[in-house]
């Protein structure tokens, strides 16, 4: 094994000595789960509403009646991108963790550089985010399809895609911790940020935005793109069964997916790519010259 | 990438952490073969040093190496050097035994090896235990294995005696004695010389961030000089005297006497008597290696015009031993 399969192992038995990811990972797979399984039954719920007579109309738009409409998309999508929160507080403790338990300075004294510690971490932690995106995929699944007439239900090939985009969506999120955690240095700080900002800041930010008809600017913040990924495949993956939708209509169904403002899943994810490579890149600086005292 | 020589080389070494400067133009070698005592009082610059000197800690100026290479371009460093630091860290939901995987992994060395070093150190039935249940002692010990994990040439050990037993400061001092003997290098420092006098060979003492004596232990220990206590009438007379004739090294001890070193008694009471300053009572006396010790750093906290100890306090080298 040479010097990074080396370090490979090392960081990966850093994450499985510990209780950390199943302590983690318990409540991605309970939240996942519960939150396909919500969203399963309001998609439900809704489609029985809409396919009373009173409101056929709706019908009407989409060219096809309710019983057909795959809902339960939306809910994969807004599952998903709430479970993928765990992943990213793992990788926030990666780096945070290793400097407030000041096993740093063993780290760094037995690998060849700094620079190859923290990129044999940055794998070992993709690795990781998708173990997680895997588990939040599979718990999300199962809710959903407990939950759902199998009309609602995406088919093969929407699965395929779905479960691709979380997979990628969980990576990243994951990086984007490491990233942060590496900036940050402080386990507190670092925990504290990413849930605050992904979950109460940004979202504030972008009612503001999409009052203010300003929505583009969604997509390109960290948390608008993510979101952005699996949102995007759902509301397309939608509108493909729904025939045809009009304009006015598919944005209100990309607010749905959590995709409100952001750009195909591709574009979102190259966006959330770049927040990620900044957080790392600046976290990668801060560690790799820091004085270790 | 490095020449496998076991050498420890610090270079006009620097840091300046803000207006504090830790270490200021620092230099010495350090040879296989022998424990070589770092030592210097609190807050002198010994971890800093050493953290230099591993990477850790990136100098204002100078450099160090070991093996003739900086740490950074050892390659394999945990196969080169080990080292035990102060602040070294363990995650306390880790068991021993997995800490000490995590690193072999990392040196390059297999699982056996953990084991191997848990025997090693004596902690061959606690190697399952979480280490957020060990006491300082044993995390001491644990951190010992660690650094030796890649079996290495060097072995830098910072303040290792913290926390540990009188039986575990023996079995240290054993250690690295044939550590050292099997042609290895070892550097270990200290702030007592008394903790480390019957391990090191050689020492390297620092005050206030630069060394104030590096050389053979045994020069220091033959360079012990008598001094003379002296009780006069006048201190400030008698020391304005002592000095006019050239002699520097005086110290007033904490009751008021002085001490005066490298003049004889006789030579003291003509001083006095052509001073007029009575005497009213003198004895000689041996300074043992700890008295020394201190003299060469309190520097430090007795530095001239420092209110509250001994006024003229002038570092009076000793005889032998290399000077840097
Ligand atoms: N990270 C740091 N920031 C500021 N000052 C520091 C830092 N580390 C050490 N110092 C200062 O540098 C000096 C030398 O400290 P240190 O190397 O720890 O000494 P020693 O190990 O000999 O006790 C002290 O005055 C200490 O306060
Ligand atoms: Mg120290």
């Amino acid at each position: 094994m040479g010097l990074m399969g080396n370090l490979l192992q090392s960081e990966f038995r850093k994450t499985i000595t510990t209780g950390l990811w199943w302590g983690l990972m318990i409540p991605t797979v309970l939240l996942a789960f519960g939150w396909g399984l919500g969203t399963g039954f309001l998609g439900k719920g809704f489609v029985d509403l809409a396919s009373q007579s009173d409101v056929e109309q709706l019908s009407d738009i989409f060219g096809i009646t309710p019983d057909q409409w795959r809902v339960s998309l939306f809910g994969i999508a807004r599952s998903i991108n709430v479970a993928t929160i765990f992943p990213m507080i793992f990788g926030g403790l990666a780096i945070a963790n290793e400097i407030n338990r000041r096993t740093i300075t063993t780290t760094f004294l037995t690998s060849s550089s700094r620079g190859a510690a923290l990129s044999a971490k940055m794998l070992v932690y993709i690795l990781w985010g998708a173990i997680f995106g895997l588990a939040i995929v599979l718990s999300v699944a199962l809710g959903v399809i407990l939950s759902s007439d199998s009309s609602q239900l995406p088919d093969a090939s929407g699965w395929l895609a779905l479960a691709t985009a979380g997979l990628v969506a969980s990576v990243l999120m994951t990086m984007f911790g490491v990233g942060v955690g590496a900036l940050m240095t402080s386990v507190v700080g670092t925990t504290v940020v990413l849930l605050l900002y992904m979950l109460l800041v940004e979202n504030g930010l972008s009612l503001v935005l999409s009052i203010n008809g300003l929505e583009q600017v969604i997509g390109f913040l960290p948390n608008g793109s993510v979101n952005g990924i699996t949102g995007s495949v759902a509301a397309d993956l939608f509108m493909s069964s729904a025939g045809v939708v009009p304009d006015e209509l598919q944005l209100a169904l990309r607010y749905m997916a959590g995709a409100g403002g952001a750009f195909d899943w591709w574009l979102s994810g190259l966006i959330f790519l770049s927040w990620t490579a900044i957080a790392f890149v600046g976290g990668w600086a801060a560690t790799a010259r820091k004085d270790i005292t | 990438m490095h020449d496998g020589s076991g050498r420890i080389v610090v270079q006009n070494l620097t840091k300046q952490f803000g207006p504090v400067t830790a270490v200021q133009n620092l230099s010495f070698t350090v040879e296989p073969g022998s424990v070589t005592g770092f030592l210097g009082p609190n807050g002198a610059g010994k971890t800093t040093t050493l953290r230099m000197l591993l990477g850790l800690v990136s100098p204002t100026a100078g450099f160090a190496t070991i093996n003739g290479s900086p740490f950074g371009r050892l390659g394999q460093p945990g196969r080169v050097v080990g080292a035990v630091l102060e602040a070294q860290g363990f995650h306390p939901k880790r068991t021993a035994r997995n800490h000490l995987k995590v690193y072999a992994s990392a040196v390059g060395v297999p699982d056996q090896r953990a084991d191997q070093v848990l025997q090693l150190v004596g902690l061959g039935s606690a190697g399952d235990r979480k280490v957020g249940g060990y006491s300082l002692g044993m995390k001491q010990r644990l951190a010992l294995a660690t650094a030796l994990l890649g079996d290495p040439q060097v072995l830098v050990l910072d303040e290792p005696a913290n926390g540990l037993d009188p039986e575990g400061i023996a079995w240290l001092r054993t250690f690295l004695q044939s550590y050292a003997r099997s042609g290895r290098t070892v550097l270990i420092s200290s702030h007592l010389l008394a903790e480390v006098e019957q391990t090191v060979d050689q020492v390297v003492i620092i005050s206030r961030g630069q060394t104030m004596y590096y050389g053979p232990l045994d020069h220091l220990r033959q360079s012990q000089q008598s001094r003379v206590i002296v009780q006069p009438s006048d201190v400030g007379a008698l020391v304005t005297a002592l000095r006019a004739e050239g002699v520097q090294a005086i110290e007033q001890l904490p009751d008021g006497r002085l001490a005066v070193a490298g003049v004889t008694s006789k030579y003291i009471a003509d001083a006095a008597l052509k001073a007029g300053v009575s005497v009213y009572g003198m004895q000689e006396e041996q300074i043992d290696l700890e008295r020394l010790f201190f003299q060469l750093t309190s520097g430090q906290y007795a530095a001239p015009g420092y209110p509250g100890t001994g006024y003229y306090v002038q570092q009076q080298p000793p005889q032998q031993g290399g000077w840097a």
